[in-house]
């Protein structure tokens, strides 16, 4: 039974990691026409806790994306150089609508364990019950 | 109070924790009984995150889990009160 509870805190973890990711997409997102900006990322890890690894999941520290930025032709633009162009970001639209849609998908996959879990004791008690 | 009924009494105290459960070390036992353990334990959290989540200082993913883990331990604690109080009713009939 522990086990069971157990999947619904790790199913829990891992819904809480895909709402990060989806944050730093809209995040990306929002900021596709900013100069200068750089995209956000985040690599998942496993939670260690005194030593021993708890099956978790937490999506690890904010890191950008260290590929070159566009170069916008826009000599009316001012942060425009002495050739016209200045840097946009580095944000790509597709990439970043593959990655809401992965993280969607991986929600819903956590959300059916923790459901699954749930169902799965409640069985467990409707025998007792009976 | 007469002596006998305070002797009769003290008697009584020595007997219960003779009733107590024993925990068994790794048995299928052990599972519950922590479940059962900590039911006051998981309430005081439930409790504590739905406060939070309603005045915005928690999220409503951890509501829910809270919430179902709460039912959980609520479930178990009625089944097996349930449980033990018809047992109980089944003795009081005395069925010979």
């Amino acid at each position: 039974m522990t086990d069971l509870v157990n999947t619904l805190t790790v199913s829990a973890s891992g819904m809480q990691a895909q709402a990060d990711r989806l944050r730093l997409v809209s995040e990306n997102i929002a900021n596709a026409d900013t100069p200068g900006y750089r995209r956000k990322m985040t690599a998942f890890e496993e939670v260690v806790l005194g030593g021993a690894r708890t099956g978790e999941v937490r999506s690890g520290p904010v890191q950008l994306d260290p590929t070159e930025q566009r170069r916008i032709h826009d000599p009316s633009h001012p942060l425009a150089d002495a050739s016209g162009h200045y840097d946009g970001s580095n944000v790509d639209l597709v990439v970043e609508l593959a990655d809401a849609r992965e993280a969607q998908r991986s929600y819903e996959a956590n959300l059916r364990m923790f459901d699954q879990a749930r169902q799965m004791t409640r069985g467990l008690l409707d025998l007792l019950r009976r | 109070m007469d002596i006998k009924s305070s002797l009769a009494a003290l008697n009584y105290a020595a007997t219960r924790p003779a009733t107590e459960p024993r925990p068994v070390p790794g048995g299928p036992a052990e599972g519950a009984a922590a479940l059962a353990r900590d039911f006051a334990t998981t309430l005081a959290e439930g409790e504590a995150t739905a406060k939070a989540a309603l005045t915005g200082g928690a999220d409503s993913l951890a509501l829910v889990q809270a919430l179902a883990e709460t039912q959980l331990a609520v479930d178990t604690a009625v089944t097996v009160r349930d449980r033990v109080v018809e047992a109980y009713q089944e003795i009081l009939r005395m069925p010979v």
